[in-house]
């Protein structure tokens, strides 16, 4: 147990750090952006009455869900191009794999949230002379927002915590800047710890933030 | 028009089959450690003593908000390299997935014990129980009943979570698929067949979890809504 340990190589290397912070922050904004519409999208869909509408959008929630992240990752990495005429790059990949999971998720979330609106909400939005798509856009959807917004930012995190596997299809990320930091300089306690680190601080007020939404909330209900 | 030819993949099912229990093998063996752990650290959080409570609170925070993929590379790179032990890629997942799951069911045993109401608490008391043996005969067995849906809803992420150890050579349903598409440059249909027996086993757990969970909510002692 009288490992020396020794920062100091790890932050020799602060540029790549930095570098691969980015690829994180690019790769979580975009799998949030597409994630959560269409899960809109999805979950809308889900609530239709038309089976046109309501069955793929289910198949797509069934099968999105239960199935691990890093195989469609890999999929969208080493079996798409077979069916593509085009390059997929490690970014595409991990964002369609990340955004379509996340996607399945959120649209639960938000069919949850829309049905949780009292009935007498559609039917007095229907006395007042709206259509359906009026009455979700104007009058159940904002209130439905506000009691998801604790599950939609567990969900963000839950992205910032998947953009990790990216690094298995060796996009350039923070992870995957730790592997290439800790094989150069044989020092993975020290490499990983940090990354290990730089994951908590950042996610851990968002964490608190939630717990403190929820209890806002349950207040307010 | 891509031709489709699964025989390459049906040659090599015997693999495909391994890789699957040991995916299970993993899976069980950290359900068979995070369960336990995970009720002993809601109760130490739950204690109410600081120097109890405050480190089972950091382990269970610090668990959920890092990556199981970075605290995977920690466990097998770096751990080695402090106590000095050799790492098998079984043991780094067995450890990691054991403690992850159960930061999370911590989690789980703790929302079911606190959703039990005061009253019972304090008839155990009348009934002349100390703190342990209500906790142990009447809040606990209480609690348990309702938190089954969770239990299945973390257990069966715990499962998905597990393809990780792939990244670490260990050979699970995901890494005996890599290694027949290498080996057979038939990437699109074996890591299609891989994505469907993940998608069969695992939508099996989760509607035997929903039919439970059903039975549960008819007799009104399920926290999920």
């Amino acid at each position: 147990m009288n490992y020396q340990w020794n920062f100091a190589a790890v932050f020799e290397h602060t540029d790549a750090l930095l570098h691969g912070a980015v690829g994180t922050l690019r790769l979580f904004a975009i799998c949030l952006v597409l994630g959560l519409s269409l899960g809109l999208v999805i979950g809308l869909a889900r609530y239709a009455r038309h089976r046109l509408l309501n069955w793929p959008a289910t198949a797509f929630v069934e099968f999105f869900r239960n199935t691990p992240v890093l195989v469609q990752i890999l999929w969208f990495y080493f079996a798409l191009p077979m069916l593509v005429p085009f390059e997929i790059s490690p970014l595409m990949a991990a964002a369609l794999g990340i955004s379509l999971n996340s996607a399945a998720f959120s649209a639960e979330i938000y069919r949850g949230g829309i049905q949780s609106i009292e009935p007498g909400q559609w039917e007095a939005s229907r006395a007042l002379g709206m259509t359906g798509l009026q009455a979700m856009r104007r009058i159940i959807l904002p209130q439905a927002i506000r009691r998801m917004l604790p599950a939609l930012t567990n969900r963000a995190i839950e992205i910032f915590k998947m953009s990790t596997l990216a690094s298995a299809v060796a996009y350039v990320e923070l992870l995957q800047q730790g592997k290439l930091i800790a094989s150069l300089n044989f020092n993975p306690i020290e490499t990983y710890s940090v990354i290990a680190l730089v994951f908590f601080v950042f996610l851990f007020p968002l964490v608190r933030a939630t717990y403190a939404l929820e209890r806002r909330l349950a207040k307010g209900d | 028009m891509y031709r489709w030819d699964f025989l390459p993949v049906l040659a090599n099912a015997d693999l495909l089959l391994q890789g699957l229990v040991n995916t299970l093998a993993v899976t069980g063996t950290a359900l068979a450690f995070g369960i336990p752990l995970g009720l002993a650290l809601a109760l130490a959080r739950l204690s109410g003593r600081r120097w109890l409570a405050w480190p089972a609170g950091f382990v269970i925070e610090f668990f959920r908000t890092t990556p199981p993929l970075v605290q995977l590379f920690w466990f097998f790179f770096a751990l080695p390299v402090l106590i000095r032990v050799e790492m098998t890629p079984f043991m780094a997942a067995a450890l990691t997935f054991s403690i992850q799951s159960a930061a999370f069911f911590a989690e789980v045993f703790r929302g079911g014990i606190v959703s039990i109401e005061r009253g019972q608490w304090e008839a155990a008391r009348a009934l002349g129980m100390t703190p342990p043996q209500s906790m142990r005969r009447i809040i606990l067995p209480q609690a348990v009943k309702r938190m089954i849906p969770a239990f299945m809803e973390r257990a069966i992420e715990l499962m998905k979570t597990t393809t990780l150890v792939a990244t670490v050579s260990y050979a699970d349903l995901l890494f005996q698929a890599n290694e027949i598409a290498q080996k057979t440059f038939r990437p699109l249909e074996v890591f299609t067949v891989a994505a469907g027996i993940y998608f069969t086993v695992i939508l099996l757990f989760s509607l035997m979890a929903r039919q439970l969970e059903r039975r549960l909510a008819v007799s009104g002692e399920s926290t999920v809504h």
